[in-house]
């Protein structure tokens, strides 16, 4: 006979302010099996959690019930109270009747007849548990970190510092990210390459770091400590081994005229080209697209002068199986482009600021570009369309940001204060030049940043407007801004020299089908999500795979490189132990009913189903049936569905549990 | 024989100042034989004035013909920008907000329909009809004139009301234009205020804006310009010599209707057009043009 106890939680007021907590207890300590029924204001409190150990001795509970939070919450929390007080982890269930119930639902009475519903469902399984024993998986000490921007070389260096080997992929030809084509960065003005390529050498000489650039990740397989993961690393056509880093090649390519990137376009590049002379591997790449040999078969130039031979025109993708224990997934950003949308998207663009026509009218990350003592301007700040210091300069922010109407509503979060460090940048260089920075608010906390603000407008002299603009137009060889001064009242209209959009971060295009391969989820914008948004956020809800920088949203350098170490430090603490305990929800066959349809293998998405031979004493072979690898299995139960002889089931899931879920309805 | 049946809301200017702006879109729709029926007994929309001074009065107004609109067969056919935007801004707020539908219900004694559409002369001729059909009704493309389109404010705006076209980047009056062989000019001050009613109230201000439309589309290139409302109309047309002697400006832009130049290039003759009605002289531009 079970002696089952119910713990009913009020989580405050979260759920006692809709159910009447006590009349739960009351009404679940009637039902059969049931010995012993109470509630608490905080059942995860450690009074709380001491009321259930102290109930488990005294009572000589054999299973548990926690009405609560979701299991996602709190399982964990209580399962191993009771561990704690001597009974099996997996004889203690929750019944969720706070999101499932009490934030669903209004009205008092009736919410409270479902919680009472939600718990007997919870006690009639729960009498069906078994005592499950915990399953150990072996960790592979590896770990890999997708992404060379700052977060990903912060969080590579971490772990290999550690320690621990580290497979770092970087999809462009070279590390640095967005944090190499920043001039200075706020709040102390420290130049961006001076701080961030000492990093990226230190990456490239660590012993523990394997670097891969101009390298992706194409398939993921496996699970927490145990993950398989297939790189391409596609044809830089230049033997990375054999080039010395010369920049021969690059002298004598006679293309020469293709926008460069990595200035924003405004500089130019040839064919075969690193993307900026502190590039990390100094290992030029072919762009196939446009070099003269892959197009017409002539030329070969760059072969020909090329000294250790590094150059070769038939190299072709190679991919790349790397095991590793965990992922560091650290992506970026993409910055929102101010030029036309397509048509139905749910992004709007700025139509009236020109849909990025007006040469003079660039983003804040050309502004850096142009900035840079290492951009194509060599620092100075010159307008595109004909290369002269623009004297009145109108930097505009929340372009994408904060404007439901044009489909993004969240804060950039770093735009306000690049756009502060953008004014006293032109205010350095142009003495007698006039900054106007329209904005809505000004969102500046951190440490030293509402004084860098302030500095802006009391030091450097940027004139403030309170106001957005609706309209930007070219006349002659000006930009008309017409905005409002809502601190005022009145409409501003500003003949400015150059205007610069401060625009949204955007989750990188592509962001979505990175993370159906790694099987993490993301929000509506395809930021990745957090496993809880106060207390895990670092972690993905897929065990093994942690975030870090603005993937998972936007977030300026100090916020990347906090949650770069923190990810870092959650892949160190698994490293930790040999052995990784598992959760022993998995399914298991019952080799006697089984038909050998394979149907179970078909739909599993962990790949976890083999097949398995059976033998009699003389090794005859008497049938072939299904085996669910332990160690692989994710627990989702879709095999148990697909079944058709119910041959196969979740533990803790069983269709006896279930059904004895629906009867207690 | 086309199949296209609207009824027709011409609203109180169509009837008053911009009588041209009515008989050519009767004229024009007659000749690409679309059925226009007058909505019986139609009334103001309330335009301004009502909305200002009374929300509940202005979409009581608007949702009474809309319901009157019911009683022709068709989509509601609407002329003016000003009239389109207080229909449409109805249908929408009566949609999103329940409260105030229950009030106009009972102001109106009746229960109130938002599924009729709404559609600006633009959306018909453009897309019912279609810019590929109305290309090939043309009979003297406008070749060789500059115009300057000019949607004014409300036309498009605000986003998610009238749905007419991108917010801020329309190209319907552009994409009609040259379906009938007319060259537009590319300009900065296409979706500005005219000033609208203020031109009774507050003058100097209208002058100021409108002279900055003005302005802007001769800096374009532009011989003429093209609107679709009778308010912008009035205030660039009618107010347009006074403008140039307060600027010192010399601009001498006919302005259009949508429907008068579709109907120049369906060859239509001027009388039915109601060129004669306009304040600045289009002769002497269509005659250079080899349109008249």
């Amino acid at each position: 006979m079970s002696r089952i106890g119910v713990f009913v939680c009020h989580c405050g007021e979260n759920i006692s302010r809709t159910v009447d907590v006590e009349r739960v207890a009351a009404e679940v300590g009637t039902m059969p099996g049931v010995a012993f029924a109470t509630d608490y204001k905080y059942m995860c409190s450690d009074p709380g959690q001491g009321l259930l150990k102290k109930a488990i001795q005294e009572q000589k509970l054999s299973h548990i019930v926690v009405a609560a939070c979701s299991p996602r919450m709190h399982e964990k929390t209580f399962r191993k109270a009771a561990e704690s007080a001597g009974l099996n982890p997996f004889l203690c269930e929750i019944a969720n009747i706070r999101e499932h119930c009490s934030w669903v639902h209004e009205n008092r009475e009736e919410a409270t007849a479902k919680a009472v519903e939600i718990v007997g469902m919870m006690v009639e399984r729960v009498k069906k548990n078994r005592v499950l024993p915990t399953i150990t998986v072996p960790v592979t000490k590896r770990s890999l970190v997708i992404g060379g921007g700052i977060a990903g070389i912060q969080a590579a260096l971490d772990i290999a510092d550690a320690g621990h080997d580290v497979v770092l992929v970087e999809r462009e030809p070279s590390i640095g990210g967005h944090m190499a084509q920043l001039s200075e960065t706020f709040p102390t003005l420290d130049c961006s390459q001076c701080i961030m390529t000492p990093k990226m050498v230190d990456v490239v000489n660590h012993p523990k770091i394997k670097l891969y650039t101009y390298a992706e990740v194409e398939h993921v397989e496996g699970y927490i400590g145990n993950f398989q993961i297939t790189i391409r690393k596609k044809a830089r056509s230049v033997d990375e081994d054999k080039c010395t880093g010369c920049g021969l090649c690059m002298e004598k390519c006679p293309v020469r005229k293709i926008p460069n990137q990595f200035d924003c376009n405004l500089g130019l590049r040839p064919a075969i080209y690193v993307p900026f002379p502190q590039a990390v591997p100094n290992t030029p790449v072919i762009d196939r697209e446009h070099c003269i040999k892959f197009k017409t078969g002539k030329c070969g130039l760059c072969q020909k002068i090329c000294g250790p031979g590094a150059v070769d025109y038939e190299q072709e993708d190679t991919l790349i199986i790397e095991p590793v224990g965990a992922i560091v997934v650290a992506t970026g950003f993409d910055l929102y482009s101010i030029t036309e949308k397509p048509k139905g998207s749910s992004i709007k663009g700025y139509g009236e600021f020109g849909h990025g026509k007006i040469p003079d009218v660039i983003d804040g990350m050309t502004f850096e570009r142009l900035a840079s003592a290492s951009g194509p301007t060599g620092g100075k700040i010159l307008r595109p369309s004909d290369g002269q210091e623009p004297k009145q300069i109108v930097f505009i922010q929340c372009v994408g940001s904060r404007a439901r109407e044009k489909g993004i509503s969240y804060c950039s979060k770093i735009c306000c204060m690049y756009t502060a460090k953008h004014t006293m940048l032109y205010k350095h260089k142009v003495h007698d030049g006039q900054a106007y920075v329209f904005f809505m608010d000004a969102r500046v906390p951190g440490k030293s940043y509402d004084e860098f603000w302030r500095r802006a407008i009391e030091d450097e002299e940027a004139v403030y407007i309170r106001g957005m603009v609706s309209r930007l137009y070219q006349k002659g060889n000006k930009i008309v801004v017409m905005g409002s001064d809502i601190s005022v009242g009145v409409q501003v209209e500003i003949e400015a020299d150059m205007v610069v959009l401060a625009t949204a971060v955007q989750p990188r295009t592509g962001a979505d089908s990175l993370a159906q391969k790694l099987g993490i989820s993301y929000d509506h914008y395809h930021f990745y999500s957090e496993a809880h948004a106060k207390l895990r956020p670092v972690e993905c809800a897929t065990a093994g795979i942690y975030l870090a920088g603005t993937c998972q949203g936007p977030k300026d350098i100090p916020d990347t490189v906090s949650q770069a170490s923190a990810a870092a430090a959650k892949v160190m603490t698994l490293f930790a132990k040999d052995k990784l305990e598992r959760e022993p929800i998995v399914a298991k066959v019952k080799e006697a009913g089984c038909v050998a349809c394979f149907y179970c293998k078909k739909v599993c998405p962990y790949g976890a189903v083999e097949e398995k031979e059976i033998r009699d004493r003389q090794g005859n072979l008497i049938k072939v049936v299904a085996y669910v690898n332990p160690g692989v299995c994710g627990g989702c139960g879709t095999c148990q569905a697909t079944c058709p002889s119910k041959s196969v089931e979740l533990d803790g899931y069983t269709d006896e549990q279930i059904v004895a879920m629906i009867e207690a309805l | 024989m086309s199949t296209l049946k609207y009824s027709y809301y011409p609203g109180c200017s169509l009837h008053a100042s911009a009588g041209e702006y009515d008989l050519s879109t009767r004229e024009l729709f007659k000749e690409l034989d679309i059925a226009l029926v007058e909505v019986p007994d139609w009334f103001c929309c309330g335009a301004t004035p009502a909305h200002n001074v009374d929300e509940l009065l202005s979409l009581s107004l608007c949702a009474k013909n809309l319901e009157l609109a019911e009683q022709v067969e068709g989509d509601l056919a609407v002329a003016c920008a000003a009239c389109f935007s207080r229909l449409k801004f109805t249908q929408h707020t009566l949609g999103e907000n329940e409260t105030k539908r229950t009030q106009v219900e009972k102001a109106l004694d009746a229960k109130v329909r938002l599924d009729g559409n709404v559609k600006h002369l633009l959306d018909i001729l453009a897309r019912d009809l279609g810019l590929d059909k109305l290309a090939g009704v043309v009979k003297t493309p406008l070749k060789g004139l500059k115009v300057a389109c000019y949607y004014g404010c409300l036309l498009t705006r605000p986003p998610g009301v009238p749905n007419l076209d991108c917010v801020e980047a329309p190209t319907i009056m552009e994409d009609l234009l040259a379906a009938v062989g007319a060259e537009t000019v590319s300009w900065t001050h296409r979706l500005e205020c005219c000033g609208a009613n203020f031109t009774l109230s507050r003058p100097g201000v209208v002058l100021q804006l409108t002279n900055a439309i003005l302005e802007s589309a001769k800096a374009a290139g532009a011989d003429c310009i093209m609107v679709a409302c009778p308010l912008c109309h009035g205030n660039l047309d009618i107010r347009q010599q006074e403008i140039e002697g307060v600027y010192k400006a010399d601009y001498k832009l006919p302005v259009f209707y949508i429907t008068q130049l579709v109907g120049m290039a369906c060859g239509l003759t001027p009388e039915r057009l109601g060129l004669e009605a306009l304040i600045v002289d289009p002769k002497t531009l269509l005659k250079e043009k080899g349109l008249l």
